[in-house]
């Protein structure tokens, strides 16, 4: 640790406010995502009590496993929490050049995709899958910062209906048609 | 020789018109998938396995050999000329053939990376040929605590062995090993962690978590930190064809990096990132052009480039043989095979001989076709990297969403993949690796099943793992990989402080 470090101190100090340097909110955000990993396993050992077990079954039953990982699950997100409280917190890689990871996050976008795959899921099977795809489409482009609104519905519907034809009438996978299945059907 | 008449078998079912063409589509699909930026082999893989859905299983494994290779060689397209690694082993790529691009080189880069490719392809092709049926004999003798064993050194090399930090993959591990246990119990026919939803009881299906982390996790990373200026793709320059000199450059790095991709990828504990990462230091070493390196050397494409597809071949050995997958992109393949109630294994080889040999007969002529649609079509795929990064990221949330409604044909599919997309934005967002939870949540299931009749067959004695000789090497690999490298490094730390202590 040591010795590496040493050798990257001639660079001047340019990345050292991405990896060493997170906010407070930043450290709290990764202690709660080890709360998460905690209380998933809490969850799995509460429930594995009300696996049955088979009477005639004599070896290993279906509780074992899920009481290993319960276990496991509860013991590394201390090990995480300790690992982040005493200064480990995590930098995100940047493999993308599509992503600034030194940005904070924009809840405005995130909460705009999050209501585009909402929307997507409950009209899946009334409207249909064209329509559904296409509305997705169009509002996850426009929370994403597109503005061109008619341009992007118009390229949503286009892959939409090209898409469903090619997956329900060639390779005969069952897609919902909803409202336009007096077209399709 | 027994390798060469069944690869003639192979070949016989491939080299039909109507094979062939499915070859292509895959090829094709493939690389066009893999080519977009932010999706990488294993989004790609899992993209496009709904295409093969409704096919017969020859044919859909001969589209899915060339989506295999495809997707690898579109993502090395993408590094190049976009800088956008898409995944961990193509690091390299990114790393000295994008600089090639930025001198004006990026021909020459796009065509070692191709050729090599395909030469390592090619190659450890040959090997998989040849290692595939002794590997698959061998196995012959494993029991269950042979495979549990096995199943615990590919789970310790994932987490041990790859990304900064031990504790982080054991998260993305255990997450993935949770996931594996809804469903059905498949001893006992007890539902398990279905919280009374009866499309749970059908367990979540490893396709829609790889496309829930990869897809839907990168799609809510990307979209909550993109960059509003537009990225630099380096425009071709210069001819597709290499100069004599590129060529003598290239030749010794191609084959170096086959030796070291290819075994790598067989081990169990083996992977992508490490050959190429091997590959590139030996070239830097050996390099009469070490200037060059970091600045865009011919040699640090070539070598880790064909590292990458050699041990892509290597990983179909574990695959094919023991149905262990060692990747990500694997453990998608294996979910492809789950789908047929195919299990690869040493008995695969024999029950379903016409679709091994004809799937690894179509990785042969699937290379051969990438070579020739790619240097050609580089405009093509060029143009695909100049997407508008919304319409990108869109479509992308509209296919994921189709390959698990394909899957699953319910809101309950739908609402699974968003919260494991959410979880996959928080693994981008924290550092920790999606590779260990997609290998646990199919592996895991498999090992259960292994513990439970290896105790079965030993009558509840749990030593059976340590006394059975294979088993036990195997475990005792396990140990030395986890410990190996941290006593290592402990070792070193205690030399360099006593060091210290005498200044």
């Amino acid at each position: 640790m040591t010795g590496e470090r040493s050798e990257s101190d001639d660079q001047p100090n340019v990345d050292t406010q991405a990896p060493s340097a997170p906010t407070g909110f930043a450290r709290y955000a990764e202690t709660l995502v080890a709360v998460g990993v905690e209380a998933m396993g809490i969850v799995i050992l509460l429930e594995t009590r009300d696996i049955r077990v088979p009477r005639a079954f004599s070896s290993v039953g279906p509780r074992v496993v899920p009481y290993i990982i319960g276990w496991g699950l509860v013991i590394i997100g201390a090990w995480y929490a300790i690992d982040v409280v005493r200064g480990r917190p995590a930098a995100p890689s940047a493999d993308s050049e599509d992503a600034d990871p030194t940005l904070p996050a924009d809840w405005a976008v995130l909460g705009g995709l999050a209501l585009a795959l909402a929307v997507y899921a409950v009209l899946m099977e009334p409207a249909g899958f064209v329509l559904a795809s296409a509305l997705l489409f169009t509002m996850a482009t426009f929370a994403m910062g597109s503005r061109l609104i008619v341009r992007d519905a118009g390229i949503g519907l286009a892959v939409s209906v090209i898409t469903f034809l090619v997956f329900s009438e060639w390779l005969g996978i069952r897609l919902p048609p909803g409202l336009l299945e007096p077209v399709f059907g | 020789m027994d390798s060469l008449s069944s690869l003639a078998d192979g070949f016989g079912v491939a080299l039909t018109p109507e094979n062939l063409l499915w070859a292509l589509v895959g090829v094709f699909l493939g690389t066009l998938v893999g080519v977009l930026p932010g999706i990488g082999p294993a989004l790609t893989v899992a993209l496009l396995l709904p295409v093969t859905y409704s096919l017969e299983p020859i044919q859909a494994f001969i589209m899915f050999a060339g989506i295999y290779y495809g997707g690898m060689y579109g993502g090395s397209t993408t590094s190049i000329l976009l800088n956008t690694p898409g995944e961990s082993a193509s690091i390299i790529t990114a790393l000295e053939g994008n600089r090639m691009a930025r001198r004006g080189r990026g021909a020459a880069a796009l065509a070692t990376a191709a050729i090599g490719s395909f030469v390592a392809g090619t190659i450890a092709t040959i090997g998989l040929t040849f290692l595939a049926p002794v590997m698959a004999d061998f196995a012959l003798n494993f029991g269950p605590a042979e495979y549990l064993a096995l199943i615990i050194l590919a789970f310790t090399a994932i987490t041990a062995l790859l990304g900064s930090s031990l504790v982080r993959g054991l998260v993305s591990l255990f997450f993935g090993l949770a996931l594996g246990l809804i469903g059905i119990d498949a001893l006992t026919g007890q539902p398990r962690f279905a919280f009374g939803n009866q499309h749970l009881l059908n367990g979540v299906d490893v396709v829609t978590i790889a496309v829930g982390l990869f897809a839907v996790g990168e799609t809510l990373w990307v979209a909550s930190r993109m960059r509003h200026e537009k990225a630099d793709i380096e425009p071709i320059k210069g001819s597709l064809w290499m100069t004599k000199d590129d060529w003598r450059r290239s030749w010794k790095p191609w084959l170096r990096g086959t030796a070291i991709g290819f075994p790598i990828g067989t081990l169990p504990a083996g992977g992508a990132e490490i050959p190429t990462f091997l590959s590139y230091s030996l070239e830097k070493k050996l390099t009469k052009h070490p200037e060059e390196f970091g600045k865009g050397a011919i040699e640090g494409v070539a070598g880790p480039e064909a590292a990458n597809n050699a041990s892509a071949a290597g990983v179909l050995v574990p695959l094919l043989t023991l149905g262990l997958p060692t990747s990500a992109t694997a453990a998608i393949i294996l979910a492809a095979f789950q789908r047929y109630d195919l299990q690869p294994g040493p008995q695969l080889f024999d029950r379903n001989p016409d679709l091994v040999w004809g799937l690894i007969a179509s990785l042969y002529i699937g290379n051969l076709m990438l070579l020739v649609l790619n240097l050609p079509l580089v405009g093509l795929w060029v143009r695909l990297l100049s997407i508008p990064r919304p319409l990108l990221y869109g479509g992308i949330l509209v296919f994921a969403g189709l390959g698990t409604w394909a899957q699953s044909q319910s809101i309950t599919g739908l609402v699974v993949l968003y919260v494991i997309g959410i979880v996959g934005y928080l693994m981008r967002r924290f550092d920790i690796p999606v590779g260990p939870a997609v290998v646990g949540a199919i592996l895991g299931p498999e090992a259960e099943t292994h513990f439970r009749r290896a105790m079965q067959i030993s009558q509840g004695d749990a030593t059976v793992f340590l006394t059975r000789p294979l088993s036990a090497t195997i475990l005792a690999i396990a140990v030395i990989l986890f410990l190996g490298p941290r006593l290592w490094r402990l070792a070193r730390r205690r030399r360099a402080s006593s060091v210290g202590v005498a200044d």
